[in-house]
């Protein structure tokens, strides 16, 4: 089955996402092997990549590739920012395992002089330097390949606690994780098993390694990929289209105003501005009326982005699209304008929108409670005192509430009828 | 009566410690005063001219003896003595110190009362016949649905920040005494052809500089689907109601730049998608609140007349208290008593300590531990029973609470006005004491008959003189206090807005000029009954314009 990927044809995807799921139930948890040929032959034959970082644990999935078709492409993306040890192992193991077709991608030195010039980019504006030194680069290579294989592994972070062998993107591509289910462990145990060579950094306290002024050790017991973007809101690299590789700020200069599952973090998201193109913008919140005047731009753009909708606007409009974003941003422009209220309740109840629902504008201490009643699931905080509130948790509020809001706060028919106290909050 | 369970007094106690945190807040200046605004102003924290004010909720106007002997409290320790009775059937406090409000609220918690959304731009507390439970015409005591969407609009998470304050009246008798139609939304129980009991929904009524009177959107609710309606109503509202002018935010306006039909048709959209989902209110819960609001335990007494004229012959001030301030009870022996605040010469609404605590006292021992306040001003003992009424009259003539005035020439509706309010244009309340001397005599005002007189410091109307058979406005015109008049108003089921018939008159000649229109209609008037209205009805503005400006 040969994919040739169009993004002209929307329709099929709901069919194309039940196949793929059902190819997750086809093989053994540990067998990556399987899987790995498995897409290489038949789901994505001549059409695939590999992508790897060749860091720490790059080895494994290198080595099934060695197994199964060395010539398969593999990329590494040169972005000019790794450690000489990294480069040093791309050579020993591509040479290891006979790989005959790793490709080194290298950024545009035209974007490399113009955003870059004196080679700090990634401190003042790491976007823009993951950008030019990795999206940049790849996003014109992928464009090639119904698909790719990562190495990427439930394990690591939260983000990837549910991750499947095979994956649709929003993009309509495949993406193929053979080692899903392999753990920290497994991972070791296969490199000792077949003899793999260790990138020279993993002997000093290095668990996932990236470029050298993203990467730091990382802590016994700590999440491997913690080490990397310390401190952001970035989990995942631009490479697997699943963050965008252009957004994470140092942490030095990153502002943390995004309040998410009880913590403040980095906003991976960024505000429309003036002049952005709809068909080509990510990680941005696209205004509701820019959307509906470029909608088919927008459904064509194959990166994660957000909708904002403003008080005012009409929900009802895009109703059917929300299901596209990543993140739906409510407006309150002033926090006596209640609006916002009823278009949360509608985008959840009504819409059972699922993703991020963020509160954004005049966000204060005394009104969270009532937004997040209302379905609203994220907050962008500047306001100092709520900050505060909200870090040490100790915002003041009344939660016990008298009537049913939400389809699942109160079921119907249960006693007595209105209300809810915390015990069930 | 309603009592707290459990899970209300929790809620009322959480409500507490967060405004006490937000008044400490402001104190140490984490939030501005504009920041603070808005949430005082949802626990009833108004700043005044001279102090804040602090409002306090009556849930539609019901009182136990022991709540208003702990309000007589708070008049004595953190106010001048006195409490005032809001039109809203509410009571505010004129002279607390901020530092002292979270400590009244601590007060008002013991005894299951709060002030929470007696302002701010949210639904307000839900008004209702202040006879209801006991009145003879009602069909349905609406009080238990009273309950009902006081629970649902507290701290209602889509409402909390509406475009304007949000007012719901209900009635379940035809006799409409809680003027449903000049509320955002008025409610009044009614039969279908079937036979069973519903509610007419009224929208978009109101005073104000742009009164206007409500539109009927929906003929029939049933009780099961009541909220489901009204939260449609209000997410149209929050959705679509105006936002850039304050002046312009209330339902009202919306209704009226919409078109009735139209938004009928929005809200009906919406009461389509939410009909049948969780706001569906079990009639077990509706039983469940009703049995609060169970009749007392009255006693099987006969049916006893009440001979006004020789109680009269014998006692006049008696008989005629008797004769005003008596309401037919729906059972035999028993009548609900209006208790006058407008004393000759008193600020209209206000109570004294003392006088709360000989009502408390009467309702205690007379009335089934049940007061009434009144959107009138007045305090209502429910059920007394016929045989006590001698007692309970001279309890009152000892608290000096025994005017036998109840809907007369001096039972005005009176806002604070300028000795109190920020916004005021002019004196209300001295306007009133000046005209309640002027028609003291009891035997002038039973010759005058019935007759509602309403006066307001400014256009906003909060003594609701737009529907005063006789209304009084205070303007402000080059630097002086100037008073419009209006005539022709009605507050009832016959609802109607007054007509203004000419220029102001600065204070001094306010009372002469009542006396004249008076005049006019006792000369004009084809039997001693019939009153005010109805002859001005019959005759039209002309006499009474004349009478004001003379022939010119
Ligand atoms: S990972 Fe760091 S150095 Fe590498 S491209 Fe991104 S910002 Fe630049
Ligand atoms: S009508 Fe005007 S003066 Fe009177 S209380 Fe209301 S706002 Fe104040």
């Amino acid at each position: 089955m040969s994919t040739n990927l169009a993004f002209d044809v929307p329709e099929s995807a709901p069919r194309r996402a039940l196949q793929i799921v059902a190819l997750n139930g086809l093989f053994d948890e540990m067998d990556a092997e399987g899987v790995l040929r498995h897409a290489v032959s038949e789901v994505l034959r001549e059409d695939v990549a590999i992508v790897s970082s060749f860091g720490a644990d790059s080895a494994v999935l290198l080595h099934l590739v060695s197994l199964i078709d060395r010539r398969l492409p593999v990329y590494f993306l040169e972005t000019g920012k790794h450690f000489p040890e990294t480069l040093t192992y791309v050579e020993t193991l591509t040479r290891h395992l006979g790989l005959a077709n790793v490709r080194w991608l290298r950024p545009d030195p035209k974007d490399v002089t113009r955003f870059d010039p004196r080679g700090e980019l990634w401190e003042s504006d790491p976007d823009s330097c993951c950008h030019i030194r990795k999206t940049e680069p790849l996003d014109a290579e992928i464009a090639n390949f119904g698909g790719w294989v990562t190495g990427r592994k439930r394990y690591q972070t939260a983000e990837r606690g549910v991750l499947p062998h095979f994956e649709l993107t929003s993009d309509d591509r495949i993406k193929v994780n053979p080692l899903a289910y392999f753990s920290d462990a497994d991972v070791n145990a296969y490199k000792r098993a077949h003899g793999l060579p260790e990138h020279p950094l993993f002997a000093k306290g290095y668990r996932s390694i990236g470029c050298a002024p993203c990467t730091t050790v990382v802590a016994e017991g700590e999440d491997p990929r913690a080490g990397r973007w310390r401190g952001l809101n970035k989990k995942e690299c631009g490479i697997h289209f699943d963050f965008n590789g252009a957004i994470a700020k140092p942490v030095a200069a990153v502002e943390k105003t995004l309040f998410k599952d009880g913590k403040f973090i980095a906003d991976p998201f960024r505000a429309w501005a003036e002049g952005d193109d709809p068909a080509a913008v990510r990680y941005t919140h696209i205004p509701l009326e820019m959307f509906v005047a470029n909608r088919a731009a927008v459904l064509g753009n194959p990166h994660p982005n957000g909708l904002l909708i403003r008080a005012g606007d009409a929900i009802e409009e895009v109703a059917a699209d929300l299901g596209r974003f990543a993140s739906v941003a409510v407006e309150f422009p002033k926090f006596s304008d209640g609006r916002g209220y009823t278009t949360a309740r509608l985008a959840s109840e009504r819409y059972h929108y699922a993703g991020e629902l963020r509160a954004v504008g005049d966000v204060l201490m005394d009104q969270i409670t009532l937004m997040r009643r209302c379905g609203i699931t994220a907050f962008v905080v500047v306001h100092p005192a709520t900050r505060k509130a909200l870090e040490t948790g100790t915002l003041v509020t009344v939660n016990r509430y008298y009537q049913p809001i939400g389809s699942a706060e109160v079921p119907v028919g249960t006693r007595p009828f209105l209300r809810k106290a915390p015990e069930t909050v | 009566m309603y009592r707290y369970d459990e899970f209300d007094a929790a809620f009322v106690q959480e409500r507490t410690a967060q405004f006490t945190d937000q008044v400490m807040r402001r104190v140490r200046g984490e939030i501005n005063e504009d920041q603070f605004r808005p949430l005082r102003l949802m626990n009833g924290l108004y700043l005044q001219l001279h102090a804040y004010m602090f409002r306090i909720a009556i849930p539609y106007g019901t009182l136990r003896s022991k709540q208003l002997r702990k309000l007589a409290f708070l008049a004595r320790a953190y106010d001048r003595g006195y409490g005032h009775f809001t039109t809203r059937t509410n009571i505010q406090f004129n002279w607390p110190r901020l530092s002292d409000v979270p400590k009244m609220i601590e007060h008002l918690n013991e005894v299951e009362m709060h002030s929470i959304q007696t302002s701010g731009n949210c639904i307000r507390n839900i008004s209702t016949d202040q006879f209801a439970g006991a009145a003879a015409d009602e069909i349905i005591d609406p009080r238990p649905m009273a309950e009902i969407l006081r629970q649902w609009s507290s701290l209602h998470p889509e409402f909390s920040y509406l475009p304007r304050k949000f007012k719901f009246a209900m009635t379940g008798s035809a006799n409409d005494r809680a003027a449903i139609k000049f509320h955002d939304i008025g409610m009044k129980a009614v039969t279908n052809p079937a036979g069973e009991i519903g509610w007419e929904i009224w929208v978009g009524g109101g005073l104000g500089r742009t009164p206007m009177i409500a539109k009927m959107i929906r003929g029939y609710v049933e009780h099961e689907n009541l909220l489901a309606y009204l939260e449609s109503i209000l997410r149209v509202y929050n959705r679509y109601g105006r936002r850039d002018n304050k002046w312009k935010a209330r339902i009202k306006i919306l209704v009226h730049e919409t078109g009735i039909d139209k938004l009928r048709d929005e809200v009906e959209a919406e009461y389509a998608q939410m009909k049948g989902g969780v706001l569906t209110l079990p009639q077990a819960e509706l039983d469940r609140i009703s049995a609060y609001f169970a009749e007392p335990p009255f006693e099987l007494v006969n049916a006893t007349q009440i001979d006004v004229v020789k109680e009269k012959a014998a006692d006049a001030p008696y008989g005629e208290w008797l004769e005003r301030n008596i309401h037919s009870h729906k059972h035999p022996g028993y009548v609900s008593v209006t208790i006058s605040l407008k004393p000759i010469g008193g600020a209209p609404g206000d109570c004294t300590a003392e006088q709360m605590e000989a009502v408390a006292e009467l309702g205690e021992r007379y009335s089934f531990d049940e007061i009434r306040v009144t959107h009138e001003q007045n305090l209502v003992l429910p059920h007394v029973r016929i045989a006590d009424l001698r007692t309970v009259y001279d309890r009152l003539v000892e608290a000096g609470l025994a005017s036998g005035n109840a809907g007369l020439i001096t039972d005005m509706i009176t806002c604070p006005g300028l000795d109190f309010c920020s916004l005021a244009n002019a004196r209300s309340i001295p306007i009133a004491q000046a005209i309640s001397h002027k028609f003291a005599a009891p035997e002038r005002q039973r010759e005058i008959g019935n007759l509602k007189i309403k006066i307001s410091g400014c256009i906003n109307a909060c003594g609701h003189h737009h529907v005063g058979h006789i209304g009084i406005l205070g303007v402000e015109k080059k630097g002086t206090e100037l008073y419009q008049i209006t005539v022709g108003g009605d507050a009832t089921e016959a609802a109607a807005l007054g007509d203004t018939l000419g220029h102001g008159f600065v204070a001094d000649e306010v009372p002469a000029a009542i006396e004249r229109l008076v005049e006019a209609y006792i000369a004009r008037r084809e039997t001693a009954d019939e009153p005010f209205i109805e002859v001005y009805r019959r005759v039209g503005d002309a006499p009474f314009k004349e009478a004001l400006y003379g022939n010119a």
